[in-house]
């Protein structure tokens, strides 16, 4: 091969175009594949085949890694004693207030007809291994298919959402944070009831967006997901700052992730919630329609409620439970 | 040029996707938040002991192996580990003149690749140029694998040593 120049190229250079512009081509697949297919086979081999190493390897570095951690810590350890049992005693005072407080939340979102995200059938799982570079937001769980898990399900932790189950084998499955740009969640501002959608930035804060929202959001409402795709209820995380919609339209705010995403070491993945379950549970429970002439019909299964523009009702049994 | 070291490259980066997923991961040692970029640097300190055809042969299929088990685009790794592969290459005589220089070519390589990963992946449609922290992720591991770059090389001398003499041109 002869340049514009006339000096010839040598053999590594022609083989450095070759194979930069072959990762050129294989890039360009795999976009337009969409990760899935042959990619995702090829990934689930390499992964497998790395697998039995990196679980070895965990093995050994935990304890190690914690011991370091203990070392270096060993030095506070005595005033964070001092200081946990005093937040003990403040604890325990707060839980009685709690108590009280967690049955009128109970009382109000039965009325307000959200949903708590309790009683969800859960996998624990320990995450082995994480991404290759800086820019990667997975992690990888020792549970997989055969302990029914399957790809898109919600992964949790104490404090809150985690991600999403993205790719899954006999025994393992990778798991995407919500910090990964890749991931959207649909939510609820606990405070005002307004759904939005929350996505990740790679790192940090996540990006929350709400169209035509009717109220603006605070720093440190509560945001929880609106059960489009995932459970309703599980907490995402809270509002960084205050904000207000964009002349009137989109609102922009930035969400702190509940869970500590830098520390998590066991998960749970939640199998027993599918989205198009719930949404026909939903529709069996409540559908509410709005006609020309301004009365609402709501259908709950059992019962239909019909209210007229004047205010007055009448209700009938439904088909389903008579 | 012996293909035994060929097979030791290939051996090393896989051992160092390992400890960068285990060690170095998440749970693991992440000083000031970033992991050093291990593959980038056992691709770049491994120049001097193999044929630049070959060496490039080994970014490619290291840049494989990390998309494979990293969450990217395929290919993207693939490619940037390519152009360090060769830049290193054509830089393995000023390598081997001086610790100093060493270091400033690992340094600037890992940069370089950060960079030209962010650049990739951008222009894939992955949003990365739009990370926080950017600039920590793209400068911390090149200062982690200078630091590191030392034991390597010494380490990398002891493992090639025995087989042949001399470093390849």
């Amino acid at each position: 091969m002869i340049p514009s120049s006339g000096r010839r190229l040598d053999r590594p250079t022609i083989l450095f175009i070759a194979l930069v512009i072959a990762g050129f081509i294989i890039a360009t697949f795999d976009v337009r594949s969409e990760s899935d297919g042959v990619t995702n086979v090829l990934r689930e081999g390499t992964q497998s085949v790395f697998t039995p190493f990196q679980k070895g390897v965990d093995l050994v570095v935990t304890p190690v890694v914690g011991f370091i951690d203990g070392i270096s810590n060993i030095a506070g350890l005595r005033d964070e004693n001092d200081r946990m049992r005093t937040q003990l005693r403040e604890a325990e005072a707060q839980l009685r207030e709690i108590t009280a407080l967690e049955e009128k939340v109970t009382q109000l979102e039965l009325i307000n007809g959200l949903e708590i995200a309790d009683d969800l059938i859960t996998v624990t799982a320990r995450i082995y291994a994480s991404g290759t570079s800086a820019f990667d937001n997975v992690r990888y769980i020792d549970k997989g298919a055969k302990d029914g898990i399957i790809a898109g399900q919600a992964v949790v932790d104490e404090d809150g959402l985690v991600g999403r189950v993205d790719l899954v084998s006999a025994n393992d499955a990778r798991i995407r944070l919500i910090t990964d740009p890749l991931v959207s969640v649909g939510v609820r501002v606990r405070s005002s009831n307004e759904t939005g959608i929350v996505s990740g930035r790679g790192d940090g804060p996540l990006r929350l967006e709400m169209f035509r929202p009717l109220s603006s959001v605070y720093e440190g409402d509560l945001v929880v997901t609106d059960g489009s795709r995932f459970p309703p209820g599980i907490v995402v995380g809270l509002i960084d700052e205050t904000a207000d919609a964009e002349v009137g339209f989109v609102l922009r705010a930035a969400v702190s992730p509940a869970a500590r995403l830098s520390q998590i070491d066991l998960v749970k993945i939640v199998v027993g919630w599918s989205p198009i379950e719930a949404a026909t549970d939903g529709d069996e429970e409540s559908t509410t329609t709005t006609t020309t002439d301004g009365s609402t019909t709501t259908t709950d299964g059992s019962s239909t409620t019909t209210t007229a523009t004047d205010g007055s009702t009448t209700t009938s049994a439904g088909e389903g439970e008579g | 040029m012996s293909r035994s070291r060929v097979v030791t490259s290939l051996l090393a980066v896989v051992i160092m996707i390992v400890i960068q997923t285990t060690v170095f991961g998440a749970a693991g040692i992440q000083p000031l938040g970033v992991a050093p970029a291990l593959v980038t640097l056992i691709v770049i300190l491994v120049a001097p002991f193999i044929e630049t055809e070959y060496h490039v042969l080994l970014g490619f299929t290291a840049g494989i192996l990390v998309d494979l088990v990293g969450s990217g685009t395929l290919g993207l790794w693939a490619m940037t580990l390519t152009i360090i592969a060769y830049a290193s290459s054509r830089l393995r005589t000023r390598m081997a003149q001086s610790p100093i220089a060493m270091g400033a070519i690992v340094f600037g390589l890992t940069v370089a690749g950060q960079m030209i990963f962010v650049l990739m992946s951008t222009i894939f449609g992955q949003n990365t140029i739009a990370e926080p922290h950017l600039l920590q992720k793209i400068f911390l591991p090149a200062l982690w694998n200078l630091v590191l770059a030392y034991p390597a090389m010494w380490l990398l001398k002891r493992v090639f040593k025995p087989t042949e003499r001399g470093w390849a041109v």
